[in-house]
């Protein structure tokens, strides 16, 4: 077993990774850039490395330093975490170039999964299900009404040199083709200045559950069955359970086979995760993400299985602890990703100082995530702070006990997701089960009309008390320093007052 | 003093007054009985109402407060009566026009206007960098710059002022 890795990431996944190989008894090599100095991670590894530089590209994204890193620290294997080099094909070569062991799939299967088509094809060849349809335009409704015989309805007329919805058309029976494809050849024409249309199968409904996968080097492979990802805006995922509450044993079993077979297709190994789109019990291949995902601590709670720790191991040659048999769902698990965005103004990033912090606790809450108070969050990063994972008996104990942890929670200084989460979970249709990817767009995120007035009259008391103090104290009133700053979310005054209650 | 506070759409006018050492408070006229205790220095606060203790998480200034209750997260703003005289004598003589704030955190690309040009409503007045899409910021009435606050390659937080305009209406 290793006795040293390097953690090339930052935020929640690095100290995520630094917890599990500390239980392992692994030396954790963090690295930092200039304004993770402080960073969690920076703080909770064995050591830390300085990446000097504060863009992505300077510091991240950086494979010389971060390779020199692990070489001068006498790393034995790097952990990518997720995002940033996690499915750079070339520096996994690199890595293992230097001597060092990848942890993460090796780069060819990195390589045939990253490309959208190229996968496609190759899992297509494999025999896995893909969405039905025409990679090449037909040339006139005649030839579409013969391929959606082929295809099945509904069906999608799609602008070939397309893209943003422009020139799509959904023809549900025969007799709705050619006036359909009339039209959205013409959308295309005069949007993009080419008229050709492709075929593809109409999802209705459609929701996207992904099932986990773990091979070891021995050619033995597991699923952990599904997660359930549909609670998204922009292909940003904001709410993930598992189970998913339309996936029956049956189907399950099907999908986990399906997974199996993909990533045995490329010789996978360690972690990586098969998604699928669902729609009216039909599912189909979407694409297969070759590493850690961030949603993995629900099935990690529904199957008692530590996925990092998989990782390692099966880096490290030995063969995988845990076979099918073993695995079985033991209630149900939810997770909230909190981000600095502000859902009632259309999502928009929101930047800020972290100086108001309250944690969830309790039982069966887990809170990952690099935030502490104080914490600049800006837009250098991506605007994820963290998660909050709760598991359940069953979905609505879940349920409850997320809404229960989401109340417990604050996160003052910036504005975040939480609040569209926690609408999520208490409308109708998600206790239902019944949401589909487009079920977050449609949501107006807006607070509760109850609580109006007692807000009303804290903050008429806050600014009662602010005011009271800078007339105590003429000087802590000054306001230039925020007035010149172009009024930022958090006053001179409110830091000045923080920093001697620090002090005192 | 009244106070005007607004939130989710709504205004409520707050009196706070004390009577007899005691302090009273009425919101739209009517009273509201709480008792508003700070944990800390940093904005948690515990009100109690009605027989009902409520953890609240305050932050902000005298004019802009963020709290949030039990997971909800409510945006306030307020003023008081000689705050808003000031602001609507202030709103009167920029005549329409007025500050251009940015609705989001980004990066100022280029400044494409000089102080003292007069502008037609659509035209852009600068190009703002966020989320990795650049926006163009349009005049919405035809206006004069009257001051220009940014210059390109700044970062901006949300709610910075970018320009002022003078309104050409009045």
């Amino acid at each position: 077993m290793f006795e040293r890795i390097l953690i090339a990431n930052r935020g929640e996944i690095a100290l995520r990774v630094i917890r599990t190989a500390r239980e392992m008894g692994i030396e954790c090599v963090a690295v930092y850039s200039d304004v993770d100095a402080t960073a969690m991670h920076t703080r909770m590894a064995h050591s830390a490395v300085a990446l000097s530089g504060s863009t992505p590209q300077e510091t991240y994204l950086n494979m010389d330093k971060i390779l020199d890193a692990a070489l001068a620290t006498g790393a034995q294997a790097i952990h990518p975490g997720y995002g940033f080099l996690s499915e750079n094909a070339e520096f996994a070569r690199r890595v293992m170039a230097a001597g060092l062991v990848w942890i993460g799939p090796p780069p060819g299967a990195i390589t045939t999964m990253g490309d959208k088509i190229e996968s496609r094809r190759a899992m297509a060849k494999a025999g896995v299900p893909c969405v039905p349809g025409l990679q090449d335009p037909v040339d006139d409704f005649q030839a579409a009404l013969t391929a959606a015989e082929t295809i099945g309805y509904p069906i999608a007329i799609k602008a070939a040199a397309g893209g943003g919805g422009k020139g799509i058309r959904i023809v549900r029976q025969a007799s709705e083709m050619e006036s359909a494809f009339r039209t959205a050849s013409g959308e295309a024409k005069s949007s993009f200045g080419d008229g050709r249309v492709y075929l593809e199968r109409y999802l209705d409904h459609p929701r996207h559950i992904e099932i986990q996968v773990l091979f070891d080097q021995h050619g033995h492979g597991v699923h952990l069955f599904e997660r359930e990802c549909s609670i998204q805006r922009r292909h940003q995922k904001l709410v993930e359970e598992a189970p998913s509450p339309v996936i029956d044993p049956a189907t399950r079993e099907a999908m986990g086979q399906v997974a199996l077979q993909a990533a045995a297709h490329v010789n996978y190994e360690g972690a990586g995760t098969v998604e699928f789109l669902w729609s009216n019990g039909e599912f189909f291949f979407l694409e297969m993400n070759t590493r850690l995902q961030v949603e993995h601590p629900v099935t990690e709670m529904i199957t008692g299985v530590d996925l990092v720790r998989q990782q390692i191991l099966v880096a490290a040659g030995m063969p995988l602890e845990i076979t099918q048999e073993d695995l079985v769902i033991r209630g149900h698990s939810i997770e909230v990703r909190i981000n600095a965005e502000d859902p009632s103004a259309g999502y928009l990033p929101s930047t800020g100082v972290l100086h108001n912090l309250r944690m969830s606790g309790g039982p069966w809450v887990r809170l990952d995530t690099g935030m502490f108070r104080h914490m600049e969050v800006g837009l250098t990063y991506d605007p994820m702070l963290g998660k909050l994972i709760v598991w359940g008996p069953n979905r609505t104990a879940a349920i409850e006990r997320m809404k229960r942890a989401i109340a417990e929670m604050n996160v003052g200084g910036v504005r975040t997701s939480m609040p569209a989460a926690l609408m999520v979970l208490e409308h109708e249709r998600f206790v239902a089960g019944d949401f589909d990817t487009h079920f977050l767009e449609s949501l107006e995120i807006r607070p509760p009309e109850q609580y109006l007035r007692l807000i009303v009259a804290a903050a008429a008391l806050y600014r009662h008390g602010l005011v009271e103090r800078s007339a105590m104290d003429p000087l802590a009133s000054e306001r230039r320093g925020w007035r010149e700053r172009g009024r930022r979310e958090y006053s001179a005054y409110a830091r000045r007052q923080l920093e001697r209650g620090e002090s005192q | 003093m009244k106070l005007f506070v607004q939130v989710d759409g709504r205004e409520f006018e707050v009196e706070l007054s004390h009577v007899a050492g005691k302090r009273v408070m009425l919101i739209d006229g009517e009273p509201m009985e709480v008792d508003y205790r700070a944990a800390d220095a940093l904005g948690q606060v515990i009100l109690m109402h009605a027989g009902k203790s409520y953890g609240i998480s305050i932050e902000g200034t005298t004019h802009q407060v963020h709290a949030t209750l039990a997971g909800h997260a409510y945006a306030l703003h307020m003023e008081d009566e000689r705050e808003r005289a000031a602001s609507l004598a202030a709103k009167a003589a920029l005549g329409g026009g007025g500050p251009l704030e940015a609705v989001m955190p980004g990066i100022v690309v280029e400044v494409l206007v000089q102080e003292g040009q007069q502008v037609e409503a659509g035209q852009p007045i600068l190009i703002l960098e966020a989320m990795k899409m650049q926006n163009e910021i349009l005049a919405v009435a035809p206006a004069v710059v009257a001051s220009v606050h940014v210059k390109a390659g700044d970062t901006v937080p949300a709610g910075a002022v970018l320009v002022v305009l003078r309104g050409l209406e009045s």
